[in-house]
């Protein structure tokens, strides 16, 4: 062990000279805060943890890593909901000291920026020119871009505008092997491997820098909340609007033990407290037109059997609505010390029955299950506030959740719609993929990554990978 | 151009694995057979026919998605689709007598693709036999999907040099509820641009030369045809908006088939090859199987 602590000390010191030794750290208890992300449940610390300053100090460094094989994992504000950025005993590379908006080009409408800005950044940035960053995760205030990219994340308003990787234009990555390469979308010639870096959650490179699309503000904006008696009703109704041809901005589904959890907080958004659901509906655009597109979404709730449809006369009223969703999350904080934060998609037609299976298994499970999620997308959210300490409910609230994952593979759906594989969702790769499709992943990842060196042990289970089996254990740990 | 000297013709996606496998010589992969010009030249031992992966596999109108045979021509998913007042709005460059599997290889774009998106946007999932005769079922028939690398990203634009495509899932649009088509004359490019850009964003602008306005009946300088899409206010709205920029002239939507058409499909252009996508071939395609030389690569 003392080669292996001599090891990381002569690391540190080579990596101090590249960012400056306060900006690295070595001890446990400073390392402390980096042993988890927004997911509770999964701890790993890392040996090491550096943080560069500039886009030259960023290449430096992994290039410094890859001289001596060390693995390393990259972390933007670790607001991440998979345990994607979590570094087991080796290094951590953390990108949000490169905070630079380096540019926007109102007239091309792109922004580039590095990769720790935080997203909510880029769009008051941008607010100058009429122009805003469209994808918008729950965490934006929080959430770095590098690590939206990393994920591919969404938000509310990916129904219209579509998620991450709509808006990524190019990026510079620095691949695990020192080497900068710049990815575009192949539109000159070439494979898309900018679409394969998206959401690749760390396992091919380090973005140094990125190219986003800007989107112009809408001219009008019109936010409704519709107020349900049953889940299936409010299911069916999104349902029927993206149908009619209406693609809101937003339209997002909370289920009752969501609004009571939202309204007994301090997000309190006046949410109609007995309703089974509500329907959170944004529609935005041309003013023309949008009163139109407003009228039919409210009579198509009413059809579906809407109770009532409210619509926020002033951007105060509308902040406040859009407030109790962003903060649901949080506001699940009081009902219990943890919270499973689960995201699977399955198609639309489908939201009512699940959402019947999911209260079901909930009951038999003995726990209680909320739902708040993206319906215009099908992108559930099922939500379990539990007490980890407790062990019997943890086990309960595990068996559940797995039901409730398994019901939506079977339903033609998918584990992941925006939080990403991580370690939490490694489980369930194999009942969504055959062995080959799994086996052409690892492959893809190789031609990145062939040392396997970026955020080991993530995305694709290592038994998957055909050219990996019946190798030594892989060199997880910095030690090692 | 091409050198095939024998057809292959599968009709299960176990067949295509098993002839990949096997091929020597390698294969030119063949959808509708309407592209076959574009490009380098292949010199292929065989064809690899893909007309028998033809036809809707499953398709539930109310989740506007489809999934289709990759031999399927967008002819075909337009008849089926219209039934239900939807589109793939895919609508390329050249006509719709080319196979979707096609489109979704050389990702070719057509003039909706900024408003309605791109082959890469427009595709959820597809099936492929990879070089190394894999069958991979990547992404899925769901809108929103971060599970696993995008291998469905790597095939888009990939011209079937890592796999060859043999099922697509697709994302549907419903048809906006107006829909107007007009030929706008003596406008200026300014004016035009800034129209684009502006508060009411057509779904189409496209300035025509000569020879296209004059097809149209239109002939004469400055002549743009625009396609206007929405709800009725919307879209009465963009038109008076037009009106103070140009002349405008009603016509059917028909005119795009004729403007899509007068535009060959965009090239393979000779790829700059860097050493990061020559070693995506050669993982993929280890033995060059797949359309050897129609990328110019170094063989």
């Amino acid at each position: 062990m003392a080669g292996a602590a001599l090891r990381v000390e002569s690391l540190a010191a080579d990596l101090g000279a590249i960012v400056g030794a306060r900006h690295v750290l070595t001890r446990h208890s400073t390392l402390l805060a980096y042993e988890s992300d927004a997911l509770p449940g999964y701890h790993k610390r890392p040996r090491l943890a550096v943080f560069p300053g500039t886009q030259e100090e960023l290449v430096s460094v992994v290039r410094r890593l890859a001289a001596d094989g060390v693995p390393f994992v990259a972390r933007g504000a670790g607001t991440g909901l998979s345990g994607g950025a979590l570094a087991d005993d080796t290094v951590l590379i953390g990108v949000q000291r490169l905070r630079r908006i380096i540019n926007i080009d109102a007239d091309a409408r792109t922004a580039t920026v590095e990769p720790g800005v935080v997203n909510a950044t880029l769009t008051r940035a941008a607010a100058a020119f009429h122009l805003h960053y469209a994808p918008d995760p729950s965490s934006q205030a929080a959430c770095t871009l590098g690590g939206n990219v990393a994920e591919n994340a969404g938000g509310p308003h990916c129904l219209k505008y579509g998620v991450t990787l709509n808006h990524v234009l190019r990026a510079t990555v620095v691949l695990p092997d020192g080497e900068l390469v710049t990815l575009d979308r192949g539109d000159h010639g070439g494979y898309d491997l900018l679409g394969a870096f998206v959401g690749s959650e760390g396992c091919f490179g380090i973005a140094v820098e990125l190219t986003l699309k800007l989107t112009p503000n809408p001219e009008a904006i019109i936010t409704m909340l519709a107020d349900f008696t049953s889940v299936a009703e409010a299911a069916d109704a999104t349902s029927r609007i993206i149908a009619a041809g209406i693609v809101p901005a937003a339209l997002e589904l909370m289920d009752q033990a969501t609004i009571r959890a939202v309204e007994e907080s301090v997000y309190a958004a006046g949410y109609p407290v007995d309703a089974a659901a509500v329907l959170l509906i944004e529609v935005d655009g041309p003013r023309a037109g949008l009163d139109a597109d407003a009228d039919a979404v409210t009579a198509i709730c009413s059809a579906a059997g809407a109770r009532d449809v409210k619509r926020a006369t002033d951007a105060a009223a509308r902040e406040r609505l859009w407030q109790g969703r962003k903060k649901a999350f949080g506001a699940m904080g009081r009902v219990a010390p943890h919270l499973v934060v689960q995201d699977a998609v399955v198609p639309r037609t489908q939201l009512a029955e699940l959402l019947g299976d999911i209260a079901s298994i909930g009951a038999r499970h003995g726990v209680r299950v909320c739902n708040v999620f993206h319906a215009g997308d099908g992108n559930l959210h099922p939500n379990i506030p539990y007490d980890a300490d407790d062990a019997d409910e943890s086990a309960r609230v595990h068996a559940a959740m797995q039901e409730i994952m398994e019901r939506c593979i079977a339903a033609g759906g998918t584990i992941t719609g925006e939080h990403g594989v991580g370690l939490d969702k490694l489980p369930y790769m194999e009942r969504l993929f055959t062995a080959d499709t799994l086996d052409a992943m690892c492959t893809l990842r190789e031609t990145f990554d062939p040392a396997r060196r970026a955020n080991p042990g993530k995305v694709v289970p290592l038994r998957s990978c055909r050219e990996w089996q019946g190798l030594p254990a892989l060199r997880g740990g910095l030690a090692g | 151009m091409s050198l095939a000297r024998e057809a292959l013709h599968p009709h299960r996606v176990e067949d295509v694995a098993d002839i990949v496998r096997d091929a020597v010589g390698g294969l030119r992969i063949r959808g509708a057979g309407s592209w076959m010009h574009v490009g380098a030249p292949v010199v292929a031992a065989h064809e690899l026919r893909l007309d028998a992966f033809r036809g809707v596999r499953h398709y539930t109108p109310g989740d506007l998605t489809i999934s289709v045979g990759a031999g399927t021509t967008l002819a075909e998913i337009d008849a089926a689709t219209a039934a239900h007042g939807q589109w793939c709005p895919l609508l390329p460059w050249g006509d719709d007598r080319g196979s979707v599997g096609a489109a979704i290889a050389t990702a070719t774009g057509g003039p909706f693709a900024e408003a309605l998106g791109r082959p890469r946007d427009l595709v959820l999932g597809l099936e492929c036999v990879d070089g190394r005769g894999r069958i991979v079922r990547a992404g899925g028939r769901v809108v929103k999907n971060v599970a696993g690398f995008d291998l469905t990203r790597l095939m888009v634009g990939s011209w079937g040099t890592l796999a060859v495509i043999t099922e697509v899932h697709l994302r549907l649009r419903a048809r906006p509820s107006a829909d107007v088509t007009l030929l706008v004359e003596g406008a200026t490019t300014t004016a035009m641009r800034a129209f684009q850009h502006g508060a009411l964003p057509p779904l189409a602008a496209l300035p025509l030369g000569e020879a296209t306005a004059r097809t149209l009946g239109h002939p004469g300088p400055g002549a743009w045809l625009l396609r206007l899409g929405g709800n009725a206010p919307q879209v009465a709205a963009a038109r008076q908006a037009l009106a103070r920029i140009g002349a405008c002239i009603e016509l059917g939507a028909r005119s795009w088939d004729v403007v899509r058409h007068d535009q060959a499909p965009p090239p393979a252009t000779h790829w700059t090859w860097t050493p990061l996508m020559k070693r995506v071939r050669e993982a993929f395609d280890p033995r060059g199987v797949l359309n050897p030389g129609l990328l110019g690569e170094a063989a």
